[in-house]
């Protein structure tokens, strides 16, 4: 009965238990603005779907536009940092805001890096 | 004799149509004849098996009755009597052969078509998959056990094997293999078949009952627990029990990739395109009706949201606009 209950806690521990395998774990930003930049992802992804329907409502040309000049007014009022254009895709390694690859989320000077040091997949470099 | 003979071409017949319509060698017509001529030979000794074995097991009771029914004719009630009509061909090569035999050829002739029947509601009840009692089968049933027509054609084929085209060589191990297979298909058979030998006991339930019954574990369990599984979780030694961890922790995927992981729409192909019930709210004339059937034929068309996410689209457009309902009516 108590290797019955050892099991039943063991497998409820399990799923609170980190993993004992020690594994480099990013828990600092590079730098300040690279949070900036996660919280506004994140304040987008919030107010994602408010923001559609609201537009959906503003860009329209069968509803009165009395009600359309209210809609524009309530998505101002919305915050600033829940609008999408205002993310900017930096680079995940060194937050570099410019040269940055999209597949690869990394600037140019880190993917060169990787990719002489054969730590690319499927990257060659090029010769023709 | 003479109904012998129309059953043997009827079976000669089916051979040749079976090995091919052009190539009517000499060599071919000697296989036919040899074959043939096994099957006369075949035919004799499997009846007198046959009737040896009836004569042995069947009860009495069984030959009383059927000698009951007495004057009637024994073909036709037969057939109609039990459940699945014979074919045709079989029992006029029934009858064929119980006349050629000296013995009672009525009776000959109701035993060989009994056999038959039986057989066929064995291979019924097989193709329906019920379970049968092998042993049960087997002691009623004789070793060679098939229809005449069919054990002609089975002799015909090891005949073809044996001798090739050339004429060289004889490959008797091929039939023999063959044969044995199928004998042991017979015997062995299906795995549910026969009477349970009641080796391995079913685990009984009473554990998972008194489990139940204990309160949740304490922290002092638990912290024991995690203590275990810290030890016993070594590192891993390779590259797959390294990815097998990952794909315990959710970082690896599972392949092969399921595109529905975490997805899991219940919902019908109708819920999701006939929106129109979600309208009733709305007023049915003017230009908000009108933005709201675009709205809901766009959300038809989506194969991303699920039910849930679009009927709370609908339901926030049903707020907002009931919200500015004063606004609306001034214009």
């Amino acid at each position: 009965m108590a290797a019955a209950v050892l099991s039943w806690a063991l497998r409820a521990a399990r799923q609170v238990l980190p993993s004992p395998c020690p594994r480099q774990v990013r828990s600092y930003y590079v730098d300040w603005r690279m949070l900036r930049d996660f919280k506004r992802r994140k304040m987008a992804y919030e107010h994602a779907d408010e923001r559609l329907r609201i537009n959906a409502i503003r860009k329209n040309s069968i509803l009165p536009k009395e009600l359309q000049e209210v809609a524009d007014k309530e998505i101002t009022a919305l915050a600033r940092d829940s609008c999408p254009v205002r993310i900017r895709n930096r680079c995940v390694l060194t937050s570099r805001p410019r040269g940055v690859k999209r597949r690869w989320r990394l600037s140019r000077i880190v993917f060169r890096h990787f990719a002489d040091h054969a730590q690319m997949s499927g990257v060659q470099r090029a010769m023709w | 004799k003479d109904k012998s003979a129309p059953s043997k071409d009827s079976t000669t017949e089916g051979v040749t149509e079976k090995q091919g319509d052009g190539a009517e060698t000499p060599k071919q017509q000697l296989l036919d004849i040899i074959g043939n001529m096994k099957v006369e030979v075949s035919y004799r000794k499997k009846l007198q098996q046959l009737k040896a074995s009836k004569y042995k097991e069947q009860a009495m009771n069984k030959l009383e009755g059927l000698d009951s029914e007495g004057s009637v004719p024994w073909g036709t009630t037969e057939d109609t009597l039990r459940g699945k009509p014979l074919n045709p061909e079989l029992v006029k090569a029934a009858s064929a052969v119980a006349s050629s035999l000296p013995h009672n050829k009525k009776q000959t002739e109701s035993e060989l078509l009994a056999q038959l029947r039986r057989h066929e509601e064995t291979t019924d009840k097989q193709k329906k998959g019920e379970t049968i009692n092998i042993r049960n089968v087997i002691s009623e049933m004789t070793v060679k056990r098939q229809s005449p027509a069919q054990r002609g054609a089975r002799i015909t084929g090891r005949i073809s094997l044996h001798l090739d085209e050339d004429g060289q060589s004889i490959r008797p191990e091929r039939s023999s293999a063959r044969i044995d297979s199928r004998r042991k298909a017979y015997i062995y058979g299906s795995l549910k078949v026969g009477k349970r030998l009641n080796i391995f006991t079913k685990a009984s339930r009473e554990p998972e009952h008194a489990l139940k019954t204990v309160s949740s574990p304490t922290i002092w369990d638990l912290e024991f627990a995690k203590e275990v599984a810290a030890v016993t979780a070594q590192p891993p030694r390779n590259g797959f029990e390294e990815m097998i961890q990952w794909t315990k922790e959710g970082i690896l995927w599972e392949f092969p990739i399921d595109n529905e992981v975490g997805m899991e729409d219940d919902a019908e192909f109708h819920e999701h395109i006939f929106l129109e019930k979600h309208l009733e709210a709305f007023p049915k004339e003017g230009p908000i009706r009108h933005f709201m059937e675009l709205v809901i034929c766009g959300l038809s068309k989506n194969p991303y949201l699920s039910v849930k996410q679009k009927v709370e689209h609908i339901e926030w457009f049903q707020k907002y606009f009931e919200e500015k309902k004063e606004l609306l009516q001034e214009i």
